[in-house]
């Protein structure tokens, strides 16, 4: 989730409050206050509420929240005059084109930081990385429309933003840090997205970078937005969410005439919604009026239609209003989740523990009547350690994850013992004898299943001890076993049986080689014992 | 007066009014003497007898002093070979004469004239011979004979010890000197003769040895705890796969297709597939247009091919769904807790796989003030008192909610997230009442309860730590 900055001076300024009124309110509109510094409040906003990443959107749905100004912001947008042409090769490379006019822009460093912070938010949160979506931003006074969204040659030459020199797109992709950063989105098609002007000067290389022409500064005062993308719903959600930005900012909308469509609208949403369906999501009693009051604080238009029905208007940037239960989250928002009555589900069932789980309680005290001490490791381990140090083949059915995150962490684990293994290896520094036992879920293939091992490291640790408790842990377990001699080569041979049930192997004991002792850096003799405890578990 | 066995012994030795040395003591006691003055020491912490420590010299011969005692001086020996005189170029053919010339010059015993030596008649046994004999440390003849290297001298402590009038008053009152006895045998338990046997005493200032017995992992303590609270409230618990295709993890709960979460570097994906369950249309119109949920849905296209794709589960909620599926009528309470795996670097607070507990409640009028009942209640029987509740957003629920919990010193701690399933996850399995479900993260809840400051010490522990972990908590 983004961190957003915001300036607290611009920010109650914006409000119309005090600073420590909107810090204590903004935990319970959604957000976390993540640091407050004397000048700037860095704030988490849900990935659902981009309209809430900038100190303008912030401020507006703070002043409904604390009643300061309620309802649906209106928006008036003119049209501009001014149309933007859409190149039908655009098709498969990026086909989406949102744009606006912003006029009357009087902004300071403040709003210029915040503008360019909205914009990177946006770029993450709604643009996927600028995949889906990229925003440019243009000072309109320095280019002439009509406008062009083009699919232009590679070879393309313009001054991109923070340089000097002309560039081909290419070498855009290859040697510009936003080209570098963002190549990937489109070097594999022939033909590069531009947008240009009339008299053919390029403002952007959507979703690379603008061009150094059009860059806004303190004396920009007029506005053109553009927005590329795949997915026409995210272009139009960034637009709205930019434009109604601005808008707080003090300025005017104009729409631009896209292939013969006057956009954007910046038109709310029209819903009925039901006061009953609500209140019986919520818990919270409910009249119509009631409902509508509740909403108008969260900045929605709503009138009341009849005694269940509230007629919703839903603000042009709220992308998150699905369903009528998102309409629903937010009257109970609105409401305060503390003022929500808060009561046990009435609903009677009877509980009962998962037969693995109750399985695994009973290994439990089993081996700490044996006076074993319980471990419970990563499942997420190495080929090394679960097969090289263990002296073992590789496991051809256990699961590598595609990206591992280290060397420590590329399998799933197949075998518990050699989690064990590695706990005596940290622990060898600790006072003898430790027994310890580990149960729990491994993978084979895609199949999770639950085994157990246990492991003890003294002096006198050996064959016939280990025996021992494998046989007692079988009769309390009321597992009827038979031991056949085993030739596990993590085990000293002649040390090592294999454990029989039903005529199938279920598992292995016995003395650990001392090549394996050496590898996990161990100086004592470790017995040990592992078995698979698919078996035994009852049928649910 | 508790007086050990030995300390009588002493008493009754040393008689009535005995003062002896230590060595005399320990001849008649047949014990060794340091035992012997061990033992006197604790008498005469209780005023029971008195020790004064003697140290003498003890001079014994060096093995040059032994030869030289059966064999005289050198300068004896010379001497006892010369016959009135001798040239000094024969006597100092005699191996001796390079020691014995310097002291027959040395006591006056010869007189050297031209080369040729003279002894003198009649010479006495010198005091230094006599004490050659027997030594006598602290005599001047003892004193020349160490210089000489032919006695070494060493010092000797002897300990005088003596009965006090308290100690004589026990002695002769009379003491028990039978055997203490440390284990009871059979026959003693079982004849009653142990009530007439002198039994060892044990004193308390001395600490036990440090014993550990086997235990449940201090974490899987505080699981199996939640899990008694659960059952208690009437819920069943359920257990899946930790691999799952991304149709259960992310699909059936309405995260898109283009949700950073479900991107490579958050998740832990698998080369690996699992099929798509039937009516996994209905999953992909209510992505893609809201189905007939009266959603919206996200739009965009949806690939059966990534919902094929198979990840470590991300949460457990890939579960609760599939039960849910399976157990599509109401009422129903179910939870689990289980394993998930996040694509995160090890740190102290961070980790690739930890436990999360998931539930979920359906029944028909349940409604969001259930949820937060639930949680007061659930957290109440955690031992955390104070709970509020802060709007949240998971793209599987609506309302959504994040539960936090106050810790004294930490302040608000958010233990996990929650909400109603929204009907884009619960329509396609026929499930029409609400479902309402919870995700914690029950490490952290572990981390609050035994004051851990590193995640790791759960999945990598240190035995001392488990070992020294009380099992009730306080």
């Amino acid at each position: 989730m983004p961190i957003v900055k915001l300036n607290n001076e611009y920010l109650t300024r914006l409000t119309g409050t005090d600073i420590n009124t909107i810090r204590s309110n903004l935990p319970m509109m959604g957000s976390e206050v993540e640091r407050e510094e004397e000048e700037q409040t860095d704030v988490q906003f849900f990935p659902n509420r981009p309209d809430l990443y900038s100190a303008e959107g912030t401020a507006r749905a703070l002043r409904g929240y604390l009643g300061i100004e309620t309802g649906l912001p209106k928006y008036e947008v003119k049209p501009s005059g001014i149309s933007f042409s859409v190149d039908p090769n655009l098709a498969k490379i990026r086909p989406f084109l949102g744009s606006a006019v912003i006029r009357n822009v009087h902004m300071d460093t403040v709003m210029i930081e915040s503008l360019m912070g909205l914009q990177e938010s946006l770029h993450w949160a709604v643009g996927r990385g600028r995949k889906k979506v990229a925003i440019g931003v243009h000072d309109l006074d320095k280019i002439e429309g009509p406008f062009s969204y083009i699919a232009a040659d590679r070879k393309t030459k313009f001054v991109p933003l923070d340089y000097d020199m002309e560039m081909t797109m290419e070498e855009i992709l290859a040697q510009h840090p936003k080209g570098k950063a963002y190549a990937k989105i489109v070097e594999d098609f022939d033909r590069f997205p531009l947008i240009i002007d009339a008299k053919g000067r390029v403002c952007s290389f959507p979703p690379i970078i603008n061009g150094e022409l059009t860059r806004v500064t303190e004396e920009t005062h007029n506005i053109l937005l553009d927005v590329t993308g795949i997915e026409p719903r995210a272009v139009s959600v960034a637009v709205n969410i930019l434009c109604a930005a601005f808008v707080e900012m003090g300025a005017s909308i104009e729409s631009v005439n896209i292939e013969g469509l006057e956009t954007p609208t910046l038109r709310p949403e029209k819903r009925n919604v039901s006061v009953s369906a609500c209140s019986e999501l919520t818990g919270i009693p409910l009249t119509a009026e009631r409902m509508a009051e509740l909403l108008l604080k969260m900045r929605f238009g709503a009138k009341v239609v009849n005694e269940n029905t509230v007629q919703v208007l839903v603000p042009c940037y709220r992308s998150d209003i699905m369903h009528d239960h998102d309409v629903y989250e937010d009257a109970a928002i609105s409401f305060g989740y503390d003022k929500i009555e808060a009561s046990l589900p009435p609903t009677f069932t009877v509980g009962k523990p998962h037969p693995v789980q109750k399985l695994y309680s009973l290994v439990r005290k089993v081996m700490v009547g044996l006076s074993y001490i319980e471990n419970t490791p990563f499942t997420l381990t190495s080929g090394m350690v679960s097969y090289g140090m263990m002296n073992r083949p590789e496991n051809p059915d256990a699961l590598h994850v595609l990206h591992p995150i280290s060397e420590d962490q590329t399998i799933i684990r197949t075998d518990i013992l050699p989690m064990l293994m590695e706990s005596l290896s940290i622990n060898r520094s600790r006072e003898l004898p430790q027994n310890i036992f580990a149960c729990g879920d491994v993978v084979e293939k895609l199949v999770t299943y639950p085994k157990m091992a246990a492991a003890s490291i003294q002096t006198t640790a050996d064959f016939s001890m280990i025996y021992a408790v494998v046989d007692a842990f079988c009769r309390m377990m009321a597992i009827p076993y038979v031991v056949k001699e085993s030739v596990d080569p993590a085990f000293i041979p002649g040390r090592c049986g294999d454990i029989y049930v039903s005529g199938k192997k279920v598992g292995v004991f016995g003395e650990i080689n001392p090549d394996v002792l050496a590898a996990f850096g161990l100086e004592h003799p470790v017995a040990a014992f592992e078995m698979d405890l698919r078996g035994f578990v009852e049928s649910e | 007066m508790d007086l050990t066995i030995n300390e009588k012994r002493v008493l009754a030795a040393l008689g009535e009014s005995g003062s002896v040395l230590a060595e005399t003591l320990a001849e008649n006691m047949e014990a060794p003497v340091e035992s012997v003055v061990q033992w006197a020491h604790l008498c005469a912490d209780k005023n029971l007898v008195t020790l004064e420590k003697e140290v003498t010299g003890i001079a014994k011969l060096t093995p040059e002093g032994e030869k030289y005692a059966k064999e005289g001086l050198p300068e004896r020996q010379i001497l006892a070979s010369i016959n009135g005189s001798i040239p000094m170029s024969e006597l100092t053919k005699n191996p001796l004469s390079k020691i014995a010339i310097g002291w027959l010059r040395k006591k006056n015993w010869i007189t050297i004239k031209d080369g040729i030596v003279f002894t003198k008649e009649d010479i006495p046994v010198g005091e230094d011979e006599t004490a050659l004999k027997h030594p006598v440390s602290g005599t001047r003849a003892c004193d020349d004979l160490v210089k000489r290297g032919l006695v070494q001298v060493s010092d000797k402590t002897a300990w005088k010890i003596s009965i006090t009038s308290e100690g004589a008053e026990l002695a002769k009152e009379g003491l028990d000197l039978r055997e203490e006895i440390v284990n009871l045998t059979r026959e003693q338990i079982l004849s009653g003769e142990w009530k007439n046997l002198p039994l060892r005493k044990y004193s308390v200032d001395t600490l036990p040895k440090k014993i550990y017995g086997g235990r449940v992992h201090p974490n899987q303590q505080i699981l199996d705890e939640i899990r008694d609270i659960l059952f208690e409230m009437g819920f069943t618990e359920f257990y899946g796969s930790i691999v799952q295709n991304s149709f259960w993890n992310f699909d059936s709960l309405y995260q898109p297709q283009d949700h950073p979460a479900r991107e490579m570097q958050d998740t832990f994906h698998l080369g690996e597939e699992l099929p798509v369950p039937d009516g996994w249309e209905k999953i992909r119109d209510i992505h893609m247009f809201g189905g007939n949920t009266g959603s919206t849905g996200w739009g965009g296209e949806w690939s059966y091919d990534v919902a094929k794709k198979c990840v470590l589960r991300t949460h457990s909620t890939s579960l609760s769904i599939q039960y849910l599926a399976k157990n599509p009528n109401p009422p129903l309470k179910a939870f689990s807790i289980s394993r998930v795996y996040r694509r995160e670097t090890i740190d102290p607070t961070h980790l690739p796989e930890f436990e999360q507990l998931e539930g979920i409640v359906m029944d028909k009028g349940l409604n969001f003030g259930h949820l937060l009942g639930f949680f007061k209640e659930f957290f109440g029987r955690m031992g955390f008192e104070e709970v509020r509740f802060r709007p949240g957003y998971f793209p599987y629920t609506e309302p959504s909610v994040e539960p936090e919990v106050w810790v004294d010193g930490l302040g608000w701690v958010e233990l996990g997230g929650a909400g109603i399933f929204r009907k884009e996850v619960t329509a396609p399995w026929g499930v029409d009442c609400p479902v309402l479900a919870w995700g914690l993260g029950v490490s952290r809840v572990s981390m609050l309860r035994l004051g851990l400051k590193d995640l790791r010490q759960l999945y990598k522990s240190d035995i001392d730590w488990i070992r020294s972990s009380p099992v009730r908590r306080v």
